[in-house]
């Protein structure tokens, strides 16, 4: 404890507000560094949920990408339209299906 | 105000007074940082912050 002779130097009554000033400063600072540099901390104070992304996947099936990592981990079974026409049949692996229309040879849209 | 030899100036504190209020301080800091580690922990713990 040999810094305490600083009050011998420095008046408690001027130091110890300096002290938890420059603390509070520190702390103002930091916490207005991280809600600039982040996208989270705004999301939560404007109350929006912390991971949009994988949350608006798992609720609202029509966004599911056709190419995306997350479809690369879903796990899809696809069988051909029963007339044979252009469109196929997707079974989620919780069960829901979607019909999947392939307008041409090289792009595929999801329809639910 | 009797002239206390062990008063030191320029603040007029015994060594005595310096060492209860640096206490003070130091245990108020201690308290100060068991708030922020339980903070960060949660902040981890809830946030993407460490992923």
């Amino acid at each position: 404890m040999n810094n305490a002779k600083m009050w011998l130097v420095v008046k408690p009554t001027v130091g110890v507000p300096l002290f938890l000033g420059a603390v509070a400063v520190g702390s103002f600072a930091v916490h207005v560094a991280v809600l600039t540099n982040t996208t989270w901390v705004a999301d939560f104070l404007s109350g929006s949920s912390a991971s949009d992304d994988s949350a608006a996947l798992a609720t609202d099936p029509s966004i599911l990408p056709a190419s995306g990592t997350a479809a690369a981990e879903l796990p899809m079974y696809i069988e051909a339209g029963a007339d044979g026409s252009q469109s196929m049949r997707v079974i989620l692996p919780d069960g829901r299906t979607a019909t999947l229309v392939v307008d041409d040879l090289t792009q595929a849209a999801l329809l639910q | 105000m009797s002239d206390d030899p062990d008063k030191v100036w320029p603040t007029g504190l015994t060594l005595k007074e310096a060492e209860e209020v640096h206490s003070y301080l130091i245990d108020g800091t201690r308290v100060f940082g068991a708030i922020a580690l339980l903070a960060h922990v949660l902040v981890a713990v809830s946030t993407p912050w460490l992923g």
